[in-house]
Formats: C-alpha cells, structure tokens, sequence
C-alpha cells in the first residue's frame, strides 16, 4: 500500500456547501410537478413517519417525525414520497465527483453538506467569489446531469482565468446564463460589506456577503447555499446564511465579528445543549465567546469546551480531504487455462471480494470495474462495466460483469484473471446507515461514543475514572490476585 | 473483558479486583459459619455449599484459608473464608 494514497488533504479555508433538504430537493429534481406542492418524504427506517418536510407543507403546521396520519390530517393535499437512499447516494455522490475537479480536498459530513478545501485556489480561479462561482458551476452540472460539459470548458476556463487574473471567473459566465438568473457583466449583485441586514442590534455585521452569478433556482427548485470562511464551522454557518446565489465570505481579519454575532444555534450540540444554553439566556455565539473558558467547561464538559472554543474562533477546523485511491488489482493465475463459464464468473467473485477488503478501498465505493485476462496462445479478453450506483458489494459489482461475460466470453482458455477497481466515489456518514455492514459501523460507533465519553470524564474530573480490567495471574489460587483494574488510556 | 492491548502494565495504576473484605461470623459447633455481618447487616445462613482450602506462598507470606460457599436465608450467595495464619474471616 502506498503512503501517498493515503496521506490526508488539508485545507483550513473551506467553502461549505450545503443543500438543505437534499433527499426532498433530489426528488423534486427528477419529479419537477413537485415544485411548489407540500410535499414530505417518508423515513427509509420506519415509513410510518416522515423525514423531510417541504416548505408548503412546514407552512401547514406539518413537521418532520409526525406520522403520516397526523401529517394528512394538517394537509390532506400532502405529497408523501418513499425514501429512494440508493438515488440520494448516487447524486450526492455525482456532486462530489464533479466537486473533485475543483479541488483536491473534498470532505462530505452528510447527505447535503459537503466542504471544499479551497487553499490555493485564489491563484487559479481568482477572488474567493470566483472560486464559489466555479463551485457552482459545477454543481449546476452535476445536479442536471451534465457530465461531459464541464470538463474541457473548465479547462478553457481555467486558462482564461490564469491569464485574466481577477477577472478569472467571467470566462464561465456565459455558461452559466444557461441556467437562468446570473449577471452578465460579472460584477456581484449581493451586499456589500456593511451592508448586510440585522433582526438582532447586537450583531454588527462587517462581513461580506456577495453574489455569484449563478442559477439561484434551477428548473427543478433546486437550490444551494454557499459559505466562504476560515475553517469548516464558520464556513457552515457562513453556508446557512446564504442564500442561494449569494454566498457569504467571511474575510479572516473579520471572522470574529462575523462568529459573534451568529445565533447559538449553529453550534454541533446536543439539543439538551443547546436547551441548557437557552436557558442561560446565551442568544449568541458571541455570548458564549464572552463567557470564561473554564466556567463553560465546568457546565458543559468537552463539549462545552469546543463550543467555547468554536464560538470565539479559537479553533480552525481544516477540511480534510481523501486522495483517490489508486486502482486496486486482484490477480489469479491457473495453472491449467479455465474455459469453464461457472469457473471463470465464480473466480471474478472471489477476486472481487479480494479487492474489497484492500485498506485502501475503505471508505471509498467502487464506481468502476475491470476484468482482464491472458488467455493461452498470448490472446487476451477484458470487459469492464460502470456502476450507476457505486457499491461495496461484491454482489453488486459482480453483477454486470457476469452479464457481460455471458455475452462475450474469452474465446479461449483463461491462464490469468485480474480483476481491477479503476474509479472510486467517496462514502458519506449519513450513508453508512444504508451500508451492508451497518454492524460494523455501529460497533465503530459504539467504541466512538465510549472514547467520548472517558474524554469527557476526563476533562471534567481531570482523571480519567474508567478502568480495563486485565487479567494479572488468571490461573492464581488466590482470587484477588486473578484480576486488576487498569486506567481506561484513550 | 477486554482483550490484552499489550500495554506495559503500571503496577502503581493497578488495583486488584476482589480483594477480601472482613464480616462478622457466628459459628456452630462445626466451625461452619450460622450467621454472617456484613455492610451493617446480619444474615442468617440457610444451607454451606462447598468446603475448601488453599495453602500458598509458604515460601514468603504463608497464605492458609478455608474457603465456605453459604446460601443465605431469602437468597444470595456468598463465598467466605477463615484466615488460618492471621484470623478473622473475610468475604470474597
């Protein structure tokens, strides 16, 4: 396993874009008579209640987790909608694709939100509203479908931006009037710095909000925001409040302006958290920020403490990204040619299964495949097949490859088989739920919850008050020789 | 039970589990325990399970105990033991 492949991509500045109600906006995408209706769509785990909740329908009084009875009884005109997990993966996954052609550091946190890694970029594409406009540009591809365009006229682009310098980002404009509403004249449209609008006179606002041109609203009502910022949690909650086709930049010098004066809310808590806050009477991040670091750690623990730290910006969480792993090969050679069908189909199987458990596929699905083989006489066979939906089933994989060998089998004795995982899309946490080994994740998130848990313990306690018991003379006559307590180390 | 992490063990970060505490113990005329005192409270024996005893490290701190199983009236099991070299009997 090469180290490379595996060494992280950092970026401390990061774009975050977020699509709110992503598996409502992936549905009202592909059934566009939706827009506009209340609509819900219903939870993958119990259909009984919902999941996601359109804004017409929220108008009505209907909530995400009623049950559908409630919901109907509200809104009898409701459009409830089954979960469709596998076409939320796949488009999300199209995002991130298409993302990483923007930059290398792409790191999704959920089902719609996903950061940009965006260090560096000012030298290719200009001013950071350039970048997000480039960022939404491709996004525009990747919802419509778009695959082929993108490529070669973002490389024209990139080259127009190269020579233009802080004009970079004009180049796609004309593009991007394709999809409706953006300015022609490249100048932003959004407000300016100052210029932004308060509900709470604390909260003086110096950042700047800007505007792409960009389609704010696409055919289907699709919509996504944008936050431009020092590290993931101020670019998030620069992202929430965007609005789309105006994106928020948060220059550094004015990030600790900006974080104060942001509703608490915004903070990763628990909600009995963010209710305990609430009654404290701490409205905003900058109330918080004001408090002593050591008296929100006696209250709240570690989490009080990153969310001290979070609010007064003490803290720069970077975006870090995945390089693409290489292809992954699993080889097979025979010694006497296979001209058997079942050998050869239950051989890619098993190679399958061999390339799946490599390290480096972990976390990633496979997006595409390869089978080729020597035959003998020096005569050679391959096919390959691209999956509509990335999988880390062998199964799944194996599926049209098997379809494909019935078709066009080797026309002579198989003497070597490899198998080759060529393309990769990334995994998300919210879709880990959907995955074949959901045990697994679960333990992982069992032992996740139990590290938490001694860090807390120990940053309020200052010692650590969990213990291993470990076997010391387990074969001892004597009983309290037979077993010890050791300190839980983390 | 955890599995061994191959960690060095601190002797100084270790505490020993079940290590012996002293009751109260009457006794009948067999020497077998008919009430035991413990955590403030008396119990009276319904039935003594298994005897046994266990000699050990006679080669530094002699260890000689008589190990009685006792079930307890309304339920409960315990294991006692008399210490032979020190007195005094002790839970475990």
């Amino acid at each position: 396993m090469s180290s490379a492949t595996l060494r992280a991509l950092t970026s401390t500045h990061a774009a975050c874009v977020w699509i709110p109600l992503f598996a409502l906006r992936a549905e009202e995408r592909r059934k566009p008579e939706l827009n506009g209706k209340p609509t819900a769509v219903l939870s993958a785990e119990d259909s009984r209640r919902l999941w996601q909740v359109s804004p017409h329908a929220r108008h009505v009084g209907v909530k995400p987790g009623m049950t559908v009875s409630q919901a109907i009884g509200l809104c009898p005109t409701l459009t409830l909608l089954e979960a469709d997990p596998v076409h939320y993966d796949e488009l999300f996954s199209r995002l991130l694709l298409k993302l990483g052609d923007v930059s290398p550091v792409v790191e999704p946190m959920e089902l719609g939100r996903v950061y940009v890694g965006v260090d560096g970029l000012e030298r290719l594409f200009g001013r950071p509203e350039q970048v997000l406009g480039v960022i939404d540009e491709v996004l525009g591809e990747a919802w419509m479908g778009d695959d082929e365009r993108g490529g070669s006229e973002r490389q024209g682009r990139q080259g127009g931006a190269q020579g233009r310098g802080t004009g970079a980002a004009g180049g796609s404009r004309g593009q991007r009037r394709r999809w409706g509403k953006g300015r022609k004249d490249g100048k932003t449209e959004g407000r300016k710095v100052g210029e932004a609008k308060s509900d709470n006179p604390r909260a003086k606002r110096t950042f700047r909000h800007s505007a792409i041109p960009s389609f704010r609203r696409g055919g289907s009502g699709v919509v996504w925001r944008m936050g431009w910022a020092r590290g993931k949690f101020p670019s998030w909650v620069a992202a929430t409040r965007a609005k789309p086709g105006n994106p928020v930049v948060v220059p550094n010098d004015q990030l600790a302006e900006f974080l104060k004066a942001q509703r608490i809310g915004a903070l990763p808590l628990e909600p009995d958290t963010h209710q305990r806050l609430w009654q404290l009477g701490l409205r905003l991040l900058g109330d918080l920020a004001a408090l002593p670091e050591q008296a929100v750690v006696s209250q709240f623990g570690r989490e009080g403490l990153l969310a001290w730290r979070l609010a007064a910006g003490a803290i720069v969480e970077p975006v870090i990204g995945k390089e693409t792993p290489l292809p992954i090969l699993a080889p097979m050679d025979f010694p006497t040619p296979i001209v058997d069908q079942s050998i050869i189909a239950n051989t890619i199987g098993k190679l399958i299964e061999q390339a799946l458990r490599h390290p480096r596929r972990t976390g990633w699905r496979v997006r595409s495949v390869q089978v080729r083989a020597t035959l003998e006489h020096g005569s050679s066979w391959m096919i390959d097949a691209v999956l509509k939906d990335p999988s880390a089933s062998s199964a799944h994989i194996a599926a049209p490859l098997i379809v494909k060998l019935g078709q066009s089998p080797p026309t002579g004795g198989v003497q070597h088989l490899t198998v080759e995982f060529t393309a990769f899309v990334r995994g998300t946490k919210e879709l880990q739920l959907f995955a074949r080994d959901a045990a697994a994740a679960a333990r992982t998130g069992q032992r996740r919850a139990l590290r938490w848990a001694a860090r807390e313990i120990k940053t309020r306690l200052k010692q650590s008050m969990l213990h291993h018991i470990i076997e010391v003379h387990p074969w001892s006559r004597i009983p309290e020789r037979r077993y010890a307590l050791i300190d839980f180390d983390l | 039970m955890v599995t061994n992490t191959r960690t060095p063990i601190r002797s100084h970060r270790l505490r020993p589990l079940n290590l012996p505490r002293s009751i109260g113990v009457e006794l009948n005329e067999d020497d077998l325990p008919v009430t035991i005192a413990f955590a403030g409270k008396r119990r009276q024996v319904e039935e003594i399970g298994e005897i046994w005893r266990i000699d050990d490290e006679w080669w530094r701190d002699q260890i000689a105990r008589r190990y009685v199983e006792v079930m307890l009236v309304g339920g409960g099991h315990v294991v006692v033991y008399e210490d032979l070299i020190g007195g005094g009997w002790f839970m475990q």
